[in-house]
């Protein structure tokens, strides 16, 4: 029998980059909050010191920062004629845990989205004729422009003191920034990252080809500096040991080092770890939720009532939170009716090797999470799509972060997997190879989407998500596409041989991918195709937000956080300005 | 007063105390017999360093034969064997990651499509003591055991496992090679703290500077070899290396 | 740089017991033979780091003995552009030319002298302390593990950062303070400073205590 606990003003499930933003402004701004997150307390001391952190075998390969999958993973088909399997080791997305959520582990490649994708629908039908798109493909807008999210994007660029170069500002390009991106009101909080190497080849051989390189945002810092929360974050020292690795020296920006000082120290804020949610509770009307019901990790069930209820765990587990408590109608793929689980999208990836002599020395270990140098030119509408079959891009760049060598050997194609000749291809290789990311963006189509598995469930019981996906074709063109176009950088570069790996069909859980797992619990501004509205609001529960890439109807053609941190601002603003003065719909249905 | 170097260590596991020097490792393939007959390989030296806990004689026959085929000693340096590529294997299959460590067992069990990745209800320990049960007997049939055989046949009967569709007591051969060789990359690139990457010989072979990792001032000199000595997560600031394999896999 | 298999495995052996007999962690050093180039003029070095490159802790002079080359020769080129501010040192430093500062880096580098004595700490809290900087740091100063760059028992990091085990206290301590004070700034990316202005006048004391000690015999 749960155990009832006094009633609080809000209930932030789980405490990472969103949870923690969120419980600060709200407990600043006087309400009670309390943090429900089911991993543990972990801090910079003693947790992400090294050189115990710079172990690639238990972080790399064996996930040590991960979500446990022993006791909640997620089953995975191509298809809907298949039967969904367990995911049983984290191979191509990695979701985290514990205080400070996946940011703890993140690259710090922190982009914006332009202002092209934020209507990518009308704004693709206006460009290419409505002919254009594949009508499986179900893009729509996000009810919510760039212009409006602006200022929010440089709120959350200011908390994390991202280092970069601004492109445009007000509507004048800047040089050595990118052209493509939208208007931004002001330049990066920091300088750029020093580039490395491969970036300074990268970047001589664009520029020849006409592109418009600029080094890659980093919020792994170039420089000390002091946020407006007043903490201080240190500069980053390329050590190569970022994604699925902690900072040991506060310069990566994660909640530890940006806001959770602040927070914690706030006692309108109260942190329980160890505390699974169980699913928030509704009423007998179903429209309006009393809390959530959670088990601690002595396994005692206590249910929190509350009167806002905010979920920002992971995507997936957002989606998944959201069917387990009979909020909004589960989508079907084959009637097409329905929502949760609806627009589920990831990430296309490609990639290009260009091999050089002996003589030239790349030093792959010496790098940060973001300190690539990049170009836009083939990302999201930049160029041309007209007879090319396909919309979106990727962006481009020699951005690689490691040298780490159980992962990271690089060797041309045709190299045997073993024995001698693999091993004198590695040895001739390893450091004297460019490795170029193409980072493409994913369409949603309806075949792809988010379930309860009938079958398979999580410790506790519940139903595991069941994830459906496969790589429409509209995202292979593309992967085909902005490939050719990096083999061109690759040869431009003077590398002896340059072999392009475009993204192939089909969608494999085997092989690591991104972590940029999108929709499922969509925003926009009808609710028929919505989950949330523009405000990051259930349709259904006005009481329940839910905040995460969930809410992207499509991704695109960059890392999916900083736009997640503009939309976390602007959904707190929305909470403090308007919900909390007259608790209700935000947006009539 | 004499010094050493920074990078001398001590293995806490298994016997001796220093890295065999590269005088230790044989020769390649022997010359022909005259009756054509290619005489057997003078293998490597077994892996002496190694007091095995998981694998038993004949397991670690063939793990050390078999790894050093799949990353072979050559002039450039030790393969798998003197790497100890069998000690790292024996460790992390004898330890919390062998008994199922991250991995997600809960039934039904059913095969499913290259893309849903592995769904055997084997632990890591017990896919390799199957496997490798199902593998000897196959050779003691066969009339030679791997360790016994010319490099040639080693490797045709490894390729054989790696692309065919043998079952081996219920361990598809392939699956099984695959596990292989990725612990066996991991133990030869992985931190000598797991008792592979011996003296870290795999990284002094691609110039992987290891565990110490501040490249601030270094990242500057564009194009300009970085001339250090690996280091050791494990090592103390003696330069002695405490091997602790039973690190966990998570947090 | 000498290898291991180079010894062979009997001389080898009694190498190591011969180091550990020695007491000092090995710093870190380029090359065994600890012989003085005729080319290096190391007299006016001398006088204050001492006729080995052990330094008077106390002066505070520190030692030099086996510090890597990279940052003795940076040292010295930032005394010489006045980007790193000591008198004596600059006027040192201005008569040297690039040649001269490598070649005395290498030759300091190369020497493994035995230790100066200094006063040990009396408080083994202190100690204790210092430890935990060392291999830890602290989250309430939001202060980082010094091991994390400065090498394994704060044996130095060849490329990256100097060794501090056996280091003057009263010299480390004045260095920290100099970093926290701003008046040295010779820190590439403020990465000294942004740790020095976190640590309180008491961590300065332990942790220059505790890697000082780790030149004493035995440790």
């Amino acid at each position: 029998m749960a155990q009832r606990l006094r009633a609080v003003d809000v209930a932030v499930i789980g405490v990472g980059m969103v949870g923690s933003i969120v419980a600060k402004e709200l407990a600043a701004a006087g309400y009670k909050v309390v943090g429900l997150e089911r991993g543990q307390a972990r801090y910079t001391v003693p947790e992400f010191q090294s050189p115990a952190i710079h172990d690639e075998l238990r972080f790399d390969i064996r996930k040590a920062l991960m979500q446990d999958n022993t006791r909640e993973p997620v089953t995975f088909r191509n298809h809907d004629r298949e039967t969904a399997l367990p995911v049983r080791r984290w191979e191509s997305f990695l979701p985290g845990t514990g205080l400070g959520g996946s940011m703890v582990h993140w690259n710090g490649q922190t982009f914006r989205f332009q202002a092209n994708d934020f209507q990518l629908a009308t704004r693709t039908h206006e460009r290419y004729g409505k002919n254009f798109l594949d009508p499986n493909l179900s893009i729509q807008d996000w009810g919510v422009t760039y212009d409006e999210l602006e200022p929010h994007y440089d709120r959350f660029e200011y908390l994390l003191g991202t280092s970069g170069k601004a492109g445009n500002i007000k509507g004048e390009i800047q040089p050595g920034g990118d052209p493509h991106e939208s208007p931004r009101s002001r330049g990066y909080p920091t300088p750029p990252m020093k580039e490395h190497f491969q970036g300074a080849l990268f970047r001589k051989a664009a520029t020849n080809l006409g592109y418009h390189p600029f080094p890659q945002p980093s919020s792994n810092l170039s420089q000390p500096y002091t946020n407006p929360e007043g903490i201080k974050l240190n500069t980053c020292v390329f050590c190569g040991f970022c994604e699925r690795y902690a900072c040991e020296h506060y310069a990566k920006a994660v909640p530890q080092t940006i806001i959770l000082p602040v927070l914690l120290a706030n006692p309108n804020f109260e942190l329980r770890t160890g505390c699974q949610v169980q699913r928030i509770n509704l009423d007998s009307t179903k429209k309006q939720a009393t809390g959530v019901t959670y088990i601690d990790a002595a396994g005692r069930e206590f249910e929190q009532p509350a009167s806002l209820v905010i979920t920002s765990s992971f995507s997936l587990n957002n989606v998944r939170m959201l069917l387990l408590s009979g909020i909004g109608k589960p989508y079907d793929p084959a009637s097409g009716k329905g929502v949760v689980g609806r627009n589920y999208a990831y990430q296309t990836m490609s990639t290009v090797a260009s091999f050089f002599d002996e003589d030239v020395i790349i030093n792959p270990f010496m790098a940060s999470g973001a300190s690539g140098t990049m170009i836009n030119d083939f990302a999201g509408d930049n160029f041309d799509h007209s007879g090319l079959g396909f919309i979106g891009g990727a962006f481009i760049g020699a951005v690689n972060t490691n040298g780490r060598p159980i992962q990271y050997h690089p060797v041309p194609p045709g190299t045997p997997a073993w024995g001698k000749g693999w091993k004198e291809a590695v040895l001739k290789h390893y450091n004297h190879t460019v490795m170029f990311s193409l980072h493409g963006s994913s369409v949603s189509q309806r075949q792809n989407h988010l379930d309860l598995d009938p079958t398979y469930r999580d410790a506790w019981g519940q139903p595991l998500l069941r994830m459906t996906f496969d790589f429409p074709q509209n995202d292979l063109k593309m992967a085909q596409y902005v490939t050719a176009k990096g083999v061109e950088i690759g040869k431009a570069m003077g590398a002896k041989q340059v072999a392009g790996a475009p993204r192939k069909g089909p969608y494999t859980t085997t092989q690591y991918q991104t972590t940029h797992n999108t929709g499922g619990a969509v925003m926009g501004s009808d609710p028929r195709t919505s989950v949330v509205n523009r405000y990051l609001q259930s349709w259904d529960v006005p009481n329940v937000f839910v905040i995460g890439a969930s809410a992207y109807p499509q991704n695109a053609s960059w890392n999916p956080t900083g736009t997640l941190g503009a939309l976390t601002y602007w959904a707190i603003d929305a909470l403090k300005n308007t919900y909390f003065k007259n608790p209700g719909h935000l947006v009539s249905a | 007063m004499l010094r050493f170097t920074r990078r001398n260590f001590v293995s806490s596991v298994g016997a001796a105390v220093v890295a065999p020097a590269a005088s230790m490792l044989s020769d390649p393939i022997g010359a022909a017999t005259p009756s054509g007959r290619q005489m057997p390989q003078t293998l490597p030296s077994p892996d002496s360093q190694t007091v095995y806990l998981f694998f038993n004689a004949a397991e670690a026959r063939f793990i050390e034969a078999a790894c050093e085929r799949l990353i072979p000693a050559d002039e450039s340096g030790p393969g798998a064997l003197g790497a100890g590529v069998s000690n790292y294997l024996d460790k992390q299959l004898g330890g919390a990651w062998g008994a199922g460590e991250r991995l997600y067992r809960s039934g039904p069990w059913q095969s499913g499509t290259p893309s849903q990745g592995y769904q055997l209800p084997f632990t890591p320990g017990e896919l390799f003591h199957t496997a490798l049960r199902a593998i000897n007997q196959d050779l003691e049939k066969r009339g030679a055991a791997f360790h016994d055989l010319p490099v040639d046949a080693q490797d045709n009967y490894l390729k054989s496992l790696e692309t065919g569709s043998e079952d081996l007591d219920g361990v598809p051969c392939a699956v099984f090679f695959s596990l292989l060789l990725g612990m066996t990359v991991e133990g030869f690139f992985s931190d000598p703290v797991y008792g592979g990457n011996r003296d870290m010989v795999a990284w002094r072979m691609i110039g992987f500077p290891g565990a110490y990792a501040d490249y601030y001032e270094a990242i500057d000199r564009h194009g300009v070899k970085f001339e250090r000595e690996p280091m050791s997560l494990a090592e103390d600031g003696h330069g002695n290396l405490h091997v602790h394999p039973e690190i966990p896999a998570s947090l | 740089m000498t290898r291991l298999a180079s010894h062979g495995t009997a001389g080898f052996t009694s190498l190591l017991m011969l180091a550990w007999a020695a007491g000092a962690p090995a710093a870190n050093s380029q090359s065994v033979v600890a012989v003085k180039p005729r080319t290096v003029n190391a007299a006016p070095c001398e006088a204050c780091h001492g006729p080995n490159g052990e330094g008077r802790p106390a002066a505070p002079f520190p030692r030099l003995a086996g510090q890597s080359a990279d940052y003795l020769e940076k040292q010295l080129r930032d005394y010489a552009d006045g980007s790193r501010n000591n008198p004596i040192m600059q006027n040192f430093a201005k008569g040297l030319s690039d040649s001269e500062r490598a070649a005395l880096s290498t030759y300091y580098a190369s020497l493994d002298s035995p230790y100066a004595v200094q006063a040990a700490p009396g408080d083994a809290r202190l100690l204790a302390r210092g430890h935990q900087l060392a291999f830890q740091g602290d989250e309430s100063e939001r202060v980082q593990a010094c091991n994390s760059c400065h090498g394994p028992g704060g044996s130095g990091v060849p490329s990256s950062a100097p060794y501090l085990a056996g280091q003057s206290a009263e010299y480390l301590a004045s260095a920290l303070k100099s970093w926290q004070q701003g008046t040295r700034k010779n820190d590439d990316g403020q990465l000294m400073a942004s740790v020095a202005v976190r640590l309180s006048a008491a961590d300065i004391t332990a942790a220059s205590s505790y890697f000082a000690s780790l030149g004493a015999p035995g440790n």
